[in-house]
């Protein structure tokens, strides 16, 4: 990628943008589970970005929503277990 | 100054300073514009006769109309301003409009006899009407709870209050309210306004008197804050015409910002204007008030112009229409096309800035991310997304796998076995395996650091109910088929070649179950030694299993 993007600086931006840019919504496709799942080929990359913006906002909530269950978790248990470890890894 | 009317007279007989209401403070009063000056001094108030000695009554706004009212009360405001200092003489000021009340109203006979009562004011400056002064005193002490505060502060503040309170129509009482609210607001700054300002002589009065504390503060801001604090004053009170005169009184007030007779001139025409809700454009203030206030709305249309405005820049339909209509200026045949070509350039216009925009909310959700290249960002969007998913994958195993990492205790070895199952597939985001207490034993799975998760689950917990797990990891094979994930598993595991040794302990504690459970999972990722009910077997399957997930 960095070497297409490097050959095609020279040809311009927008020679740039569409290749690199196609490749990485596929990329970025493939991550989404929503998108994945559908036909991929017709996804605008507004859309994927779109997917992926949303997608990433998912996870983050997830992951908070998670953390809050891990650290009640971890309250529940001996700090010192293997169990308390594993969860604050997990919290990190 | 003097721009009482011939009906302040008595005023000017009384000699009482109208300034002198502003005159609280101890301080020597300013006398500017030649008004008299009450001054506070250690509970009494000495009345320095200035140029005139008019004693501005706040409350005469009652009774007074307002031109007469106004003036005193430009008068005492504009002295007032000059006063700056918000001294609480309102016992100075209260018997100071008590005289002129007592002068001049015929209202207050009643009341002023109540208020003959303090003499509280007995020692103001106003021999001629000690009387008049000690029932102006007494009203406004009556109306004032403490009657007699050395600095007034007390009486001013009790004074406000009650003012508000006692908006009651004893007129010489409100007049002395009035007066003492008047007061408070040259003390106050102008914070509050007298209470019973139920007349539109009283409201400008009032104004006259924020308005000329507002200067004291700075033109603009005075003008500012007196708008607000004349609204919040008079929202009690039924004057929210006076706030808007008042408002406007003081703007005009403020910016004229001289505490001139002409000033008070002004304001006095302001305020008589306001009574009309309208500047009165006789002076120049009242005027540019106006101007000032239109601005305002005139910028906030501005303002709001500009950001539909903007906001149709951006939309595309007026890059669509503005091309459009300029095609439709030239000649239709060549507008034709290059209608055409600019419909389709403003459609990719369009276009782009959608992605674009989307870009940029994805850069924002992306943290650290300082790239300003489309690709790189993409790239960074993309590995923050695949992080995500798996610290996602692991914390939910962990989550699932705490409760049954309690009951692990029976299986002490049991628990080093959680396999780092491998993420079959980055994307899909499903542990394979709940974390596992083996992960404890062996070591702590790094979540962003690819952790693989073991389609094996917690043994213990399962022991019993091995297809409690099941399910999860049924689950998570159907992704793990889809997905060519191994490959990527192979790359990413670093806790790979952790998993075999989870996997022995595993085998040789797991059950049947556990065999059961990975043979699932085995079988989902093609694994060819995966039902294997045996534990040598499952050992085997075990280890092969993340080998051969790894393999894949």
């Amino acid at each position: 990628m960095s070497s297409r993007r490097s050959r095609q600086s020279t040809a311009g931006v927008s020679r740039i943008s569409d290749d690199q840019i196609i490749e990485l919504v596929s990329k970025l496709q493939q991550l989404l589970p929503e998108i994945r799942d559908r036909r991929s080929d017709k996804v605008s990359a507004s859309k994927v970005l779109q997917e992926t913006c949303n997608y990433i906002r998912s996870l983050h909530r997830e992951v908070d929503d998670l953390s809050e269950r891990l650290s009640q978790l971890l309250a529940t248990i001996d700090a010192d277990s293997a169990e308390a470890a594993i969860i604050r890894s997990l919290i990190m | 100054m003097n721009h009482c009317v011939p009906d302040f007279e008595m005023e000017d007989d009384y000699s009482i300073p109208s300034s002198s209401i502003l005159n609280r403070a101890k301080k020597p009063s300013m006398p500017e514009d030649g008004i008299m000056e009450l001054l506070w001094q250690n509970g009494q108030v000495v009345m320095q006769s200035q140029n005139q000695r008019s004693f501005k009554k706040p409350s005469p706004f009652k009774y007074l109309d307002a031109g007469q009212s106004a003036l005193r009360e430009i008068r005492s405001s504009s002295h007032h301003q000059q006063q700056q200092q918000q001294q609480q003489q309102q016992s100075v000021t209260d018997h100071l409009f008590m005289q002129e009340d007592e002068m001049a109203s015929w209202l207050h006979n009643p009341l002023s006899d109540a208020n003959f009562d303090h003499d509280f004011c007995a020692d103001l400056l106003y021999p001629s009407s000690p009387t008049a002064v000690a029932p102006c005193v007494t009203s406004t002490a009556t109306t004032s709870a403490p009657p007699t505060p050395p600095l007034g502060r007390v009486p001013q503040v009790s004074a406000s209050a009650m003012v508000p309170a006692s908006r009651p129509p004893i007129p010489p009482a409100r007049r002395n309210e009035l007066e003492s609210t008047r007061i408070q607001n040259f003390g106050s700054l102008s914070k509050e306004q007298p209470g019973p300002s139920n007349s539109k002589s009283v409201a400008r009065e009032v104004t006259v008197v924020d308005s000329s504390d507002t200067p004291a503060v700075a033109p603009e801001s005075g003008a500012s804050q007196a708008m607000p604090c004349n609204t919040e004053a008079a929202s009690g009170e039924d004057n929210n015409n006076a706030c808007a005169n008042m408002s406007f009184a003081a703007v005009a007030y403020t910016q004229s910002a001289a505490v001139s007779v002409g000033a008070s001139k002004d304001n006095i025409a302001t305020c008589e204007a306001t009574v009309t809700s309208s500047p009165g454009g006789s002076s120049a203030s009242a005027s540019a008030e106006p101007t000032a206030q239109k601005t305002g709305p005139a910028e906030d249309r501005k303002r709001k112009g500009r950001e539909p405005d903007d906001a149709e820049c951006h939309s595309e339909d007026a890059e669509f229409e503005s091309p459009e209509t300029k095609k439709q200026s030239r000649g239709s045949s060549s507008t034709k096309r290059s209608r055409a070509a600019e419909v389709h350039n403003l459609s990719e216009r369009r276009r782009r800035d959608r992605i674009n925009e989307k870009m940029r909310a994805l850069q924002e959700l992306i943290p650290r991310c300082n790239k300003s290249d489309k690709a790189s960002m993409l790239d960074e969007a993309i590995e923050y997304l695949k992080s995500l998913q798996l610290q996602v994958q692991m914390m939910s195993m962990g989550c699932g796998m705490l409760p049954m990492m309690f009951p692990q205790h029976y299986m002490p070895t049991m628990g080093m076995g959680i396999g780092m199952g491998m993420v079959m597939d980055m994307g899909l985001s499903r542990p394979m395996m709940p974390f596992h207490n083996v992960m404890a034993g062996s070591g702590l799975p790094t979540p962003a650091a690819s952790a693989h998760l073991d389609p094996r689950f917690p043994m213990p917990a399962f022991h019993m109910s091995p297809q409690v797990p099941v399910p999860d990891p049924s689950r998570i094979q159907p992704n793990n088929q889809s997905d060519a994930m191994l490959n990527p598993l192979g790359m990413q595991n670093p806790n790979q070649p952790r998993i075999p040794s989870f996997a022995d302990p595993y085998q040789q504690y797991m059950g049947l179950h556990q065999m059961q459970l990975h043979p699932p999972q085995c079988q989902a990722t093609a694994q060819p030694s995966s039902s294997k009910p045996s534990n040598s077997k499952g050992a085997e399957n075990l280890e092969n299993h993340p080998s051969g997930d790894m393999a894949r």
